[in-house]
């Protein structure tokens, strides 16, 4: 999941996804559930620690 | 639904002089230049330094406003925060970057090309009559732009080229996560840059300085997060912050990603071609890429401009591209690359002995050149990378 209020949408976890789950729309930023395996390659790179994993 | 020869995804350094080169080369053509953000250059995600050299094949920064600060040495700081001062000449410029930004796109306007700010391509497609039909929206409203080609500018997001099929994804250890402050009342020599190097100030990376004037700087750092303590970016940043500056007026503050990488395997498709971050052509050993991606957006422009004069948009044609930045500059990455990986087996102990012999020659015979030299006499296996990179 992503805590918008301290994401900065500055696109940086968007090429780490190897199935382009992550969305910049309309400088929003979105994970698509379906997509996202959970592989975690986003989280630790994010430099404001604004993306985590959740249980569905 | 609009119907435009060139289509340019973003409007930072690569796209504005894609979109200018381009119209100056054909005026004919009808060039858009499309931009997420209200405004060219701002939100700015950037530590803003450029070199003299390049930037003077694009702009002269002599008196312009979109200057901040000029540059004329560098300072090392090892990890024992022991400072070595390198004697350069015009090493290069702050830029104020929404200045600069708008400079550039302004250009591109004035040579004709159309710009539309608070404008995102969100999508698009081939048709089976050789164009792209691009899904847009923003200020004006969503439609669909239908292009003989499209240059994807848009930085390291870079989904353009995604939605064409080229591979634009990174690994994790190549991958700089940034973070920097807007600082003000704070004590520093204001015609220097400052890196630091160590890895609790920022591992697999390097912390800076960058004046933007006298008091006042970029205050930031980049770290692979692999190496990291699992602290992020910003955490590292305020740490650095507190122990240097603690007294500092943080009046700003951005956060972003730097690809330090090599050039992506191939950069252009059937009426596609990418430029500047979104193509990774950012120097992987300095992290520096506004020169890059001018130089690239100028070799892009000029590239489709001959295409769509001679009728032919194909993958084959526009190949034309990537092998010209290659020579230019892409191969020169691929060494650098090497230099980074090699760099990466050194540790603090390393950075402070080689600050140590630096320091014992006078300074004004201190140049990058031996500096090197003397990396290379303190730590031999780096001799193979060095070979390489000069043969």
């Amino acid at each position: 999941m992503v805590d918008l209020a301290v994401c900065d949408r500055c696109g940086l976890c968007l090429p780490l996804c190897p199935p382009a789950a992550i969305h910049l729309a309309l400088s929003d930023l979105l994970v698509d559930r379906q997509t996202c395996t959970g592989c975690r390659k986003c989280v630790a790179p994010c430099p404001v620690g604004a993306l985590a994993m959740v249980d569905a | 639904m609009p119907d435009v020869d060139l289509l340019v995804v973003g409007a930072g350094p690569a796209g504005a002089v894609a979109a200018a080169q381009a119209k100056r080369a054909a005026p004919e053509l009808d060039v858009v230049l499309l931009e997420r953000d209200r405004a060219v250059g701002a939100p700015v995600r950037c530590a803003e330094g450029v070199g003299d050299a390049g930037l003077r094949e694009f702009a002269n920064p002599d008196g312009a406003p979109w200057v901040a600060r000029k540059i004329s040495r560098v300072i090392f700081i090892a990890p024992d925060d022991s400072e070595v001062r390198v004697a350069e000449r015009d090493v290069g410029w702050i830029l104020d970057r929404t200045r600069f930004d708008a400079h550039l796109a302004a250009e591109a306007v004035a040579a004709g090309a159309e710009l539309l700010v608070g404008t995102e391509a969100s999508g698009m497609t081939r048709t089976p009559d050789g164009r792209w039909h691009v899904a847009v929206r923003g200020l004006r409203g969503a439609s669909t732009y239908r292009a003989k080609v499209v240059i994807g500018a848009d930085g390291v997001e870079a989904m353009v080229g995604r939605w064409a099929g080229l591979d634009t994804r990174v690994p994790a250890r190549d991958m700089e996560s940034c973070a920097q402050y807007v600082v003000q009342g704070i004590d520093f020599d204001p015609d220097a840059i400052y890196l630091q190097f160590g890895d609790a100030v920022a591992p697999g990376g390097y912390a800076w300085i960058f004046p933007k004037g006298v008091g006042i700087a970029n205050v930031g750092l980049g770290l692979v997060a692999l190496k990291s303590d699992g602290r992020n970016a910003r955490q590292y940043l305020d740490a650095w912050m507190d122990r240097r500056y603690p007294n500092g007026a943080r009046t700003g503050y951005t956060v972003g990603g730097v690809i330090v990488h090599t050039t992506v395997q191939q950069t252009y498709a059937d009426g596609l071609l990418v430029a500047g971050d979104a193509a990774h052509m950012i120097n992987p050993l300095s992290g520096g890429g506004i020169v890059n991606a001018m130089k690239a957006g100028r070799l892009a422009g000029c590239t489709v401009a001959a295409a769509i004069r001679a009728g032919d948009t194909s993958a084959r044609r526009l190949a034309a591209y990537h092998h010209a930045w290659m020579e230019l500059l892409g191969q020169d990455h691929v060494k650098y690359y090497r230099i980074k990986r090699a760099l990466e087996s050194v540790d603090d102990a390393f950075f402070n002995a080689l600050a140590r012999t630096v320091n014992a020659i006078p300074a004004e015979r201190r140049t990058l050149g031996r500096i090197f030299a003397h990396a290379l006499v303190q730590h031999p296996q780096l001799i193979p990378v060095a070979a390489r990179f000069f043969i």
